[in-house]
């Protein structure tokens, strides 16, 4: 019955509240052996594209970290999830990591229906670093965001490109879902703020490939200055595509808030002209940190790596946050890393970025696409994330 | 009941030794494919035994979980939550009924078209649950939905759904050893025949979905508290077709291939995909292989012949209870007209009979002799005129309320059910107009017998070879097999379509002698269409002949000979 | 005023004729042979694909069409021959069996041209005005194309020695081999042919849209759907039921909002399954 009373002694981890959010997963203080980083990023389903680079870029930075002394004097060993699965699934492989293979902590890039599932699953147990831009709102225990949110994402774009072209008139276009609609509404606010003009909003399904030409064509009627973009994957490839080919490029600005590399790969370069995207992280930002990181990559893949994008970086900043959160507690306590999260700075793939309520402030780039490349045209220093989780 | 005790132990020890066998996180993992194998036995009733290829299982799933996880979210600590969770699971049983009833009543459908109509369903719930934000929580799902009170999502989680496996799996294995699931695999292969044998086939079919859809909806009520959330992938296209590869490599016909393809494909997958680069070519090519060579799947080619083993009764055969009542078998036909497209077939037909006896219907090829037989039985409308069928006044004829009066109709091919055995085929018919709803769940409907079952076992021996399948019989002993059928049902009229095409001297022998005794014992009409004349003189008490669609003469076999119309028609002379 | 009106009519042609063009296939492999093919799909994407191929090879774009008929060509002989052929006539067995090449195509090309999205240039750019609205020029290619393929393709059937043999075919198999038609042959060649049709449209559509792996699946729906609506019987059933479905979904998005004109497709064509499944022009 050796089992049964296994699963009683798991069962008590599990069910915990705060009382036991410490007891069964703290690090065991002595030995010599590696502390283990789960990590949950797209291997399958719809967005496995991204997840060559992310796995490539999260090999970087913890052979970095390892360099640097590893995690609490210990080197770090991936245990790899695959963030693609179904919810469901993705919970299970959450629980099998944090109870069986015992991981420290996790890191996480994945849609945001996983994201809730690994949380629920774990409950808190070890620390859980999420690193794509999302829609806001994580409050969840022992949960740590890196992603870009709603705010970092639209405002600093939206005001600049108000100020660079007098963009007044906006159409809002998105799939239909939670992300895209939390982030019109906070655009909305932004462009009320300047005094702007909401001049249509449309959404689309997620799922069938949509076509957009009755769209481009209600553009062009509704005359905007700029169309604020918030469609993923094939849809945003499809919009922009038409939106190039009935001629609106040439007079109407276009701002995307997800649309990196491969991506625009897929729009094409005699598509992207007055096309903007506004994220942490584009390969063109010029900086030391990135130079050091590009080089870096290069140097350890090759150039027939998997081309680097915004989602491994993330993963790639999300991964030292994560060494830093816990040699700045001591521990992967829960306490300690919340309270040690709070005003904690670390390095990103671009600068240093300084974690508050447990999202991060860093910077935020305006990019304008030039062929299938990325011409930063403005950086915002360290803007603020406007998400308000206690610590 | 061997069969039943035998499944309760093998799966009862099976999945309760399992759980000593594997660690505490398969145990985990296994609670979520023992309930996708849930699912995926709903599959085998409604395809492996109904013949019904549903590509939205997915549907019943998905609305078993958001039911379940919203009633939880409501109300987990009110008393009537048990209730209310059984329920929830009643609602996938009653949408799948509903559906079934809907789109197979009135209409025999295209089964390709079905499948997409369950396809384009699925695919509409999933935009519902993904754009229906207040409700369904939109495309991240319904969050925090807790666990069923008392039990621990974790610690209890194989617990739960093995217990609900084990009861999906008795209750599949019960329906298919009933005559109900005898029923549902005659449906499979030929809707039509199990009309003509007094069943309605939608209502079959509805009841498979339905039941399908119940087992879809337990899987889908259990998921939500095991796994404390419900989102919309539930209704994705991947899920509803994994399933259908789980079942068709596992065994859809089988109690233990939908279960064996779920748990086994389902586990194998997670783990090797990662580890294989490209486990799903490898995956797909499986699935084709299947397709193609191994129909059955894997378990289809062992669990028969276990089951055969374990059913094979010695167990004497009862009596059937009698009948119930049946019409007399007369006919009157006036001014039947009946055209298809621009053909006229049927020529302002009349035709009486109004006694027993044997009646041949003659003619030269496209007489119209098959047409009117037709036209009887609802196959054909005709235009205008009327028929009067066992003394009833027939406005439009249905073959299975007909069957139910006590007719039955025997086609020029034979039509038997080849995936059944010997036996089945014959319980088939003695089924007709006597089994009732509660003994088509129970067993003893399978060892039923007749006086006139055992005297066509005592003159065509084949057919006490109970078990032997229909499919290896040599093409006399499958006419010698529908005729058996279409008496076993002990009809007032029969209607047989040239009953000794193919049949070697000595059998055609034995089928004459048979239908004379048969008519005879049953007090019935027969009806034969007939072209070989020596057969109709043997046969016929009276000789019908029909020229374009038309009754050119009526009296007996010599009458007939010796009428000028007839030798015109026939060219001077008789075949 | 009037060329918003010009524009709106021109997307829902080209919307039209798209869906015709994509579908012509698959009503000659699920109206002339019987098979359901799943897999329709994927081999627009291979033609696609072709396109997205022939253009990093630096070729002209016109050379992707042959490319595109040679793919679905040397794809479409041996799927005929080992998949399609045994299963003429168990169609149920054939929408199982082309599902699973549909995954197996999709991950080949995955292996060879990786997951991302791909771009492939216009071969024709800018704008032209028609009637006070400006439109992309390749589109009305495009469309110019896709009729003249179809008119072609309906052309030939009706009045080809082969179109006629198809239709013996189609009819009466066994007569027809009996009076001497190679029937297995012809089959092949009819189903490859559909196949090469995908391609070509695949060919068509790729400087407009987004080509990765999946593509596919936004397609063969679509398509059953189109032949569902408009009925296998006759050319007219592909127009009309693009007709119908491009349309409905067209003024639907345009009334409400883009999911409900999804959904009310997704419904009408439930409707037509259940209620009328030979479609508005029956056979």
């Amino acid at each position: 019955m050796n089992t049964q009373l296994k699963r009683r002694e798991v069962l008590a981890g599990m069910a915990g509240g705060a009382a036991l959010l410490s007891s069964p997963a703290v690090l065991r203080a002595a030995g010599n052996e590696a502390i283990k980083m789960g990590t949950f990023f797209s291997l399958t389903g719809p967005a496995s594209l991204f997840g060559p680079t992310q796995t490539a870029c999260t090999a970087l930075a913890v052979d970095q970290i390892n360099a640097m002394g590893g995690i609490l004097g210990k080197q770090v060993e991936i245990v790899a999830g695959d963030g693609g699965l179904s919810p469901a699934e993705a919970a299970q492989a959450a629980i099998r990591m944090t109870l069986q293979d015992k991981v420290d902590f996790i890191v996480g890039s994945h849609n945001s229906a996983v994201r809730q599932s690994i949380i629920a699953a774990i409950k808190g147990r070890v620390p859980y670093v999420y690193t794509p831009l999302y829609e806001g709102g994580e409050c969840a225990p022992n949960t740590y965001v890196t992603a870009d949110t709603p705010q970092q994402q639209v405002k600093p774009a939206l005001n600049a490109l108000n100020e660079m072209y007098g963009t007044q008139k906006v159409y809002l276009i998105g799939n239909d879902y939670v992300w895209p609609q939390k982030l019109n509404e906070r655009a909305k606010e932004y462009i009320a703020a300047f005094g702007g003009e909401i001049v249509g909003e449309e959404y689309a399904p997620l799922g069938p490939g949509n076509k957009f030409d009755d769209a481009v064509t209600r553009i062009r009627a509704a005359a905007p200055d700029l169309v604020f973009i918030s469609l993923v994957g094939g849809d945003n490839v499809n919009f922009n595509r038409s939106f190039a080919g009935f001629g609106l490029d040439s007079s109407i600005r276009r701002l995307s808030v997800l649309l990196e590399e491969l991506t625009l790969f897929g729009i094409g370069a005699e598509n992207s002209d007055g096309l903007f995207s506004s994220m942490s992280y584009f390969t063109a930002v010029e900086s030391p940190e990135n130079d050091a990181f590009k080089s870096q990559y290069a140097a350890k893949f090759g150039a027939d790596g998997p081309p680097l994008s915004m989602l491994g970086a993330d993963a790639y900043s999300g991964t030292h946050c994560a060494a830093a959160l816990l040699n700045a507690a001591g521990s992967n306590d829960a306490s300690a890393v919340m309270s040690a999260s709070n005003g904690l700075s670390y390095t990103t793939a671009t600068g240093t970025a300084v974690m508050t309520n447990r999202h991060v402030n860093k910077d935020i780039y305006l990019a304008e696409c030039n062929g299938v490349a990325f011409d930063i045209v403005k950086s915002f220093k360290g803007v603020a994330h406007g998400e308000t989780c206690s610590v | 009941m061997v069969w039943l005790l035998a499944n309760a132990t093998f799966a009862g020890a099976g999945l309760f030794l399992l759980q000593f066998v594997v660690d505490d996180f398969i145990a985990y993992t296994l609670a979520l494919y023992f309930l996708y194998a849930i699912a995926c036995l709903g599959v085998g009733l409604s395809w492996g035994q109904a013949g019904l290829l549903s590509l939205g299982q997915g549907l019943f799933v998905g609305v078993g979980a958001y039911l379940s996880g919203l009633s939880l979210i409501a109300f987990s600590d009110q008393w009537f939550l048990y209730p209310l969770l059984v329920s929830c699971c009643m609602v996938p049983g009653a949408l799948g009924f509903g559906i079934g009833q809907l789109i197979f009543r009135g209409r025999t459908l295209n089964g390709a078209y079905f499948a997409l109509i369950t396809l384009g369903l699925v695919l509409l719930a999933s935009l519902i649950a993904t754009s229906w934000n207040s409700v369904t929580g939109g495309f991240n799902g319904l969050l925090g939905v807790p666990g069923l009170p008392g039990l621990d999502g974790f610690e209890h989680a194989y617990v739960i759904s093995a217990s609900a496996l084990f009861v999906a799996i008795l209750m599949v294995a019960w329906l298919l050893a009933t005559p109900l699931g005898v029923l549902w695999r005659a449906v499979a292969e030929d809707e039509r025949r199990v009309a003509y044998l007094g069943f309605d086939p939608n209502l079959l079919k509805s009841v498979a979905l339905g039941l399908s859809g119940l087992l879809g909806g337990l899987a889908g009520v259990l998921y939500a508290p095991i796994n404390n959330l419900v989102t919309p992938d539930l209704f994705g296209f991947a899920l509803s077709t994994n399933f259908i590869i789980w079942a068709a490599i596992g065994g859809r016909a089988t109690v233990y291939g939908p279960v064996l393809g779920a748990v086994g494909i389902g586990l194998l997958t997670v783990q090797l995909r990662e580890t294989i680069d490209y486990w799903e070519i490898i995956l797909a090519m499986i699935f084709m292989g299947t397709v193609l060579y191994f129909k059955w799947g894997l378990l289809g080619y062992v669990e028969p012949f276990i089951k055969q083993i374990l059913i094979r009764s010695t167990a004497p055969l009862t009596p059937a209870p009698p009948r119930n009542p049946t019409g007399v078998g007369t006919l009157d036909i006036k001014g039947l007209e009946l055209q298809v497209g621009q053909v006229r077939i049927l020529n302002d037909l009349s035709l009486s009979i109004d006694a027993p006896g044997i009646y041949c219907l003659i003619g030269p090829n496209g007489a119209g002799k098959t047409t009117a037989f037709n036209a009887m039985t609802g196959e054909l409308s005709a235009q205008s005129g009327q028929m009067s069928i066992m003394q009833s006044v027939v406005a439009s004829p249905d073959a299975r309320t007909l069957a139910q009066q006590g007719m039955g109709r025997k086609f020029q091919v034979p039509c038997v059910f080849d995936a059944l055995s010997i036996s089945e085929n014959l319980s088939l018919a003695l089924w007709t107009a006597r089994i009732d709803r509660p003994a088509l769940l129970g067993f003893e409907a399978l060892q039923w017998t007749s006086v006139i079952r055992q005297e066509l076992e005592r003159r065509f021996p084949f057919l006490t070879e109970r078990s032997r399948l229909v499919r290896d019989l040599s093409h006399g002993q499958r006419q010698v097999l529908d005729l058996a059928i279409v008496l076993c049902t002990e009809p007032r009229l029969i209607l047989l379509d040239e009953p000794c095409a193919g049949l070697s001297k000595a059998e055609t022998q034995d089928v004459i002698d048979t239908v004379q005794w048969a008519a005879a014992s049953l007090g019935a009409t027969a009806i034969i269409i007939e072209h070989d004349m020596a057969l109709v003189k043997a046969l016929a008490d009276k000789v019908f002949v029909l020229h374009q669609g038309h009754l050119l003469a009526e009296g007996t076999v010599a009458e007939i000979q010796g009428n000028e119309k007839v030798k015109t028609v026939y060219g001077g002379g008789s075949k | 005023m009037d060329g918003l009106l010009v524009a709106h009519g021109l997307n829902i042609s080209f919307e039209i004729v798209v869906l015709a063009l994509v579908s012509l296939g698959l009503a000659i492999t699920l109206g002339l042979l019987g098979v359901l093919n799943l897999a329709h799909g994927e081999f627009v994407m291979i033609g696609a694909f072709s396109a997205f191929f022939v253009q990093s090879q630096g070729w002209p774009y016109l050379a992707a069409f042959p490319v595109a008929i040679l793919a679905c060509g040397a794809i479409g002989w041996p799927v005929e021959k080992f998949l399609i052929r045994p299963l003429y006539a168990r169609p149920f067995d054939a929408i199982l069996a082309t599902w699973g090449l549909s995954l197996l195509l999709r991950e080949m090309v995955e292996f060879f041209f990786g997951r991302g999205f791909n771009s492939v240039a216009q071969p024709i750019k800018g704008t032209v005005n028609i009637l006070g609205a400006d439109y992309p020029a390749f589109q009305i290619v495009v469309m110019l194309a896709a009729i003249a393929l179809i008119a072609t393709i309906v052309f030939w059937f009706l009045r080809s020695v082969t179109g006629r043999r198809i239709q013996a075919m189609v009819d009466n198999p066994d007569l027809a081999k009996a009076v001497g038609i190679p029937v297995d042959a012809l089959a092949r060649n009819t189903f490859v042919a559909g196949l090469c049709l995908a391609g070509i449209s695949g060919v068509l559509l790729a400087p407009i849209v987004a080509v990765h792996p999946s593509m596919g699946i936004d397609y063969v729906l679509k398509s059953f759907f189109v032949l569902v609506v408009g009925g296998l019987g006759h050319i007219l059933g592909l127009v009309i039921g693009s007709g119908v479905i491009g349309g409905a979904e067209a003024t639907v998005s345009a009334i409400i909002d883009r999911t409900s004109g999804y959904s009310f497709v997704l419904i009408l064509s439930l409707l037509f399954l259940w209620r009328r499944p030979n479609g508005l022009v029956a056979r």
